[in-house]
C-alpha cells in the first residue's frame, strides 16, 4: 500500500518509522511516496492508499466531493479532540462522513528575539496600543521591529494577513456566513472582505508601511530566516516551522511567541493554527485495510508525541503529551483553552489568488479596492462551482 | 505557399499531391502509413485531451468526483473576472515588447558577428551559452541579481528607482521579465540571423561599395531586405513562444507583486492546480481560439515569404 507524506522536514522521521513497521509484521508492506502530484493522482483514479499531508483548502475540496473515504468507525476517530476535528470541518464537509483525521496541529503567532525586547525595556504586549507603543519604541530605537519578507507572497497572507484578521474577526464565522452569501458576495451582502475585513486590513497595511525593514519587498523568507537569526528584527510574524530554520544559523538564539494583541482587551487574544497533517484514505484506494493497519500504527499515542515533539506541533488527541519546548511554550495556554483560529487565507479557495493580491497591498495596491476584488472572485466562484 | 498564382515564387518541383485535380491523381497507399503514427499520437496526446478539457469547460468538474452541467457559466463569468482579463492584457503586452527588444537586439549581434572581427566563433560560442540553461534556473539566477546586486549597485551609484529591486516595483517588474526572457531568447533568434546573414552573396556588397553605398546604406537597403524572410520567421516563433511565457515568470515574480505579472499560461496552471479544473478549461479553450486566430492572420500575411 502507498503512503503519501511530502512534509520535507518529515520525511526522515516516517521513513524510519516505515522500516520499523514493515519489519515488525509480514501482512502490509508500505511503500513511501513523497512526491507524487495529487490532483493528477486523483484525477486518474490512481490516489495514494493513505495520505498524511499539510489540510488546507487543496485537500478540503476532495473531502467536499466524496474523494475520501469515512472513518468515523476506526476507533482514532474517537480519539481526536473535538475543537481540533472542527478545524476540519470550518473548511469543508461531506454529510455524515468523517474523512479527515488530524495528526498534527502548528500553532503559530508572533515570533520575538526575548534579547532584542529587554535590551530595549519593552515587554510583550497585551492589547493593541501596547503592540504600537513597543513598535515605536523599537523603532525610535533604530530597531526593525517586525521583519517581513514581501517578496515570497505566502509570509505576507500567513503572518501579517492571519494575524491581523484572526486577531480581530470571527474567521470560521465569517467564512460561514461568506459562504451562506455565495454568489450574493459584494457591496449589499450582510458580510464581505470589504465590509468585514477593511479594518484588520488596514492595520495590516498600516504596520507593512511603518514598522517594517525598508528592503522587505526584495527579501524571501530564507533571507527572512537569515537576517532574524542575526538579530536584525525584533519580532518575525512566522509559524514554528521557521524555528528550525532560525536556528542554522542562530542555534543561541533565545526566542519566545505571543499571540498578536488586536483588541484592547488581552482576553480576547489568540493564536493561528493551522493542521500541519491530517490523515485520510481515499474512496479508490485498492488496499483500504492495509492503510487502516498503518493507519493505527502511526495514531499510536507514543508515535505521535515523537513526531509532535520533534516538530514542535501540538497534539490533536485527548491522550496527547503536553508540549514541553520553550519556544512554543508562550502559546499553550491558547492552545488547550481552544483559543485560536484558523488562518483567514486558508480558507479561501486556492484558484483565488489570495496571497498575490495581500502582497500588492502591501506592495502599494489599496486595501479597498484589493477587497472588493476578493468579493467579486468569491462571488463568480460560488456562481461556477 | 505554392498553390497560389500571385506568388511569384513557385516551386513545381515539390511533390505535392492535393496540387493537381483529385481524380487524375492516385495517391500511394503508403503515403497514408508514414502518416499513422504521428496521426496517432498526437491524436491520443494532444486533440483528445483538448476535446477532453472544451467538454468539460461546460461543467463544474473540478477534474474528478462529482460534476454536472453548467453550460456557459464558466464563459460568463470568465469574461468578468479582472484576473484573466488583466492576465490577457499583460501577456499580449509582454509578447509584443519582447518581440522586438529580441530581434533588434538578435539582428544587430548577428551583424557583428558576421563581420570580419576578431574572435568571431568565440564570441558566437559565448552569446549561444544562454540557449542551454533551463529558464527555471535563468529565472533564479536574475532573481538573486535583481533583488540583492542590483539595488546594491543602485543605491552605490545613488540611482534611487534602481535601488529597490525592480522585481518589487510594481509597474517595472515586466521590465525585468522582458529582459530575462529575451537574455534567454536572442541566442536562437541570433542562430537564425546568422544563417540569414550568411545566406547573402558577397558581390551584392561588392556591387553597392563601388557605387559608393554607405555601411548604414547598405545594412538598410541590401542587407535588411534580403533577410526579410528571416525576421518574419523569427517574429512569428517568438511571439508564439512569449505568448506561452511560464517558467521565467514563476522564477522571477510568481506573477506579483500583486497580480501585475500573472501571465495566461500561469492562471491556467495555477487555477487547475487550485481545483478550478472547468473554469479554467474554458479560459485555456478561449485561449487556444484566439491563438487559432493569431496563426491564420501570420499565415495570410506571410504567404509566399516562407519559400525564402
Amino acid at each position: 500500500m502507498r503512503f503519501l507524506l511530502s512534509k520535507p522536514e518529515a520525511i526522515p522521521y516516517f521513513r524510519d518509522l516505515i522500516a520499523e513497521f514493515n519489519a515488525s509484521q509480514q501482512d502490509v508492506e508500505v511503500v513511501f511516496d513523497t512526491s507524487s502530484n495529487l490532483q493528477a493522482g486523483f484525477l486518474r483514479g490512481n490516489p495514494p492508499d493513505l495520505g498524511l499531508l499539510n489540510y488546507n483548502m487543496e485537500m478540503a475540496r476532495f473531502m467536499a466531493r466524496g474523494a475520501l473515504s469515512d472513518l468515523k468507525d476506526m476507533p482514532e476517530a474517537g480519539r481526536i479532540l473535538p475543537e481540533v476535528q472542527d478545524l476540519v470541518n470550518n473548511l469543508a464537509a461531506y454529510p455524515g462522513r468523517t474523512s479527515v483525521l488530524p495528526y498534527s496541529v502548528m500553532a503559530a503567532s508572533v515570533i520575538y528575539n526575548k534579547q532584542i525586547f529587554a535590551d530595549n525595556g519593552v515587554e510583550v504586549p497585551e492589547t493593541w496600543d501596547d503592540f504600537l507603543a513597543v513598535c515605536d519604541t523599537l523603532k525610535a530605537a533604530g530597531v526593525v521591529p517586525i521583519y517581513s519578507t514581501f517578496k515570497d507572497a505566502w509570509t505576507v497572507s500567513q503572518g501579517l494577513f492571519d494575524y491581523t484578521v484572526g486577531g480581530m474577526v470571527d474567521v470560521a464565522g465569517f467564512y460561514r456566513q461568506l459562504r451562506e452569501e455565495g454568489t450574493n458576495v459584494g457591496p449589499d451582502s450582510e458580510v464581505s472582505f470589504a465590509k468585514t475585513l477593511t479594518e484588520p486590513v488596514s492595520r495590516m497595511e498600516m504596520l507593512a508601511e511603518n514598522y517594517t525593514n525598508e528592503d522587505a519587498a526584495s527579501r524571501g523568507y530564507g533571507d527572512g530566516n537569515l537576517a532574524f537569526s542575526k538579530g536584525e528584527g525584533a519580532m518575525y510574524f512566522q509559524g514554528p516551522w521557521a524555528f528550525g530554520e532560525i536556528a542554522k544559523s542562530g542555534p543561541d538564539l533565545d526566542l519566545g511567541t505571543f499571540p498578536l494583541p488586536m483588541t484592547d482587551d488581552p482576553e480576547s487574544r489568540k493564536v493561528r493554527v493551522n493542521i500541519d497533517l491530517a490523515a485520510w484514505i481515499p474512496e479508490d484506494s485498492t488496499h483500504k485495510d492495509a492503510a487502516r493497519t498503518f493507519l493505527s500504527y502511526l495514531f499510536q499515542p507514543d508515535v505521535m508525541n515523537a513526531y509532535n515533539e520533534s516538530q514542535l506541533g501540538y497534539g490533536t488527541t485527548t491522550d496527547a503529551a503536553p508540549v514541553t519546548d520553550p519556544r512554543i511554550l508562550g502559546m499553550k495556554p491558547y492552545f488547550d483553552e481552544a483559543r485560536f483560529y484558523q488562518g483567514a487565507s486558508q480558507a479561501i479557495p486556492l484558484t483565488i489568488p489570495t496571497e498575490n493580491y495581500l502582497q500588492g497591498i502591501v506592495t502599494g495596491a489599496g486595501v479597498e479596492p484589493t477587497l472588493q476584488t476578493l468579493d467579486a472572485d468569491w462571488a463568480r466562484l460560488a456562481l461556477r462551482q | 505557399m505554392a498553390t497560389t498564382t500571385a506568388t511569384p515564387v513557385t516551386t513545381p518541383h515539390a511533390p505535392r499531391p492535393e496540387a493537381g485535380p483529385r481524380k487524375r491523381r492516385k495517391v500511394e497507399p503508403i503515403y497514408y502509413l508514414f502518416l499513422l503514427p504521428a496521426l496517432v499520437l498526437f491524436s491520443l496526446a494532444i486533440t483528445l485531451p483538448a476535446v477532453m478539457g472544451i467538454f468539460y469547460s461546460f461543467t463544474n468538474s473540478i477534474g474528478f468526483g462529482e460534476w454536472e452541467f453548467v453550460g456557459l457559466i464558466n464563459y460568463q463569468a470568465m469574461f468578468s473576472d479582472p484576473a484573466i482579463l488583466q492576465s490577457y492584457l499583460f501577456t499580449f503586452g509582454f509578447a509584443a515588447v519582447t518581440v522586438v527588444v529580441v530581434n533588434v537586439v538578435a539582428f544587430l549581434l548577428a551583424v557583428g558577428l558576421t563581420a570580419r572581427i576578431r574572435f568571431k566563433s568565440g564570441l558566437r560560442a559565448i552569446f549561444v551559452i544562454p540557449m542551454v540553461i533551463s529558464g527555471i534556473i535563468i529565472a533564479y539566477v536574475f532573481n538573486y541579481l535583481f533583488s540583492n546586486s542590483v539595488p546594491a549597485a543602485g543605491s552605490s551609484l545613488g540611482i534611487s528607482w534602481l535601488s529597490e529591486s525592480l522585481l518589487a516595483n510594481p509597474d517595472l517588474a515586466w521590465v525585468a521579465i522582458v529582459v530575462v526572457t529575451a537574455w534567454q531568447a536572442i541566442p536562437g533568434t541570433l542562430l537564425i540571423y546568422i544563417a540569414g546573414l550568411l545566406s547573402i552573396p558577397g558581390d551584392v556588397y561588392e556591387a553597392a561599395d563601388l557605387d559608393g553605398a554607405s555601411k548604414l546604406q547598405a545594412l538598410l537597403r541590401i542587407t535588411l531586405p534580403l533577410v526579410a524572410g528571416y525576421v518574419v520567421i523569427n517574429v512569428i516563433l517568438g511571439f508564439k513562444n512569449f505568448l506561452n511565457a511560464y517558467d521565467i515568470i514563476v522564477g522571477l515574480t510568481n506573477g506579483g507583486p500583486g497580480t501585475e505579472t500573472r501571465s495566461i499560461a500561469m492562471t491556467i496552471v495555477t487555477g487547475f492546480t487550485g481545483g478550478d479544473y472547468a473554469y479554467q478549461m474554458a479560459n485555456a479553450t478561449v485561449f487556444f481560439l484566439i491563438t487559432i486566430v493569431i496563426s491564420l492572420v501570420q499565415l495570410r500575411a506571410t504567404r509566399g515569404r516562407s519559400a525564402l
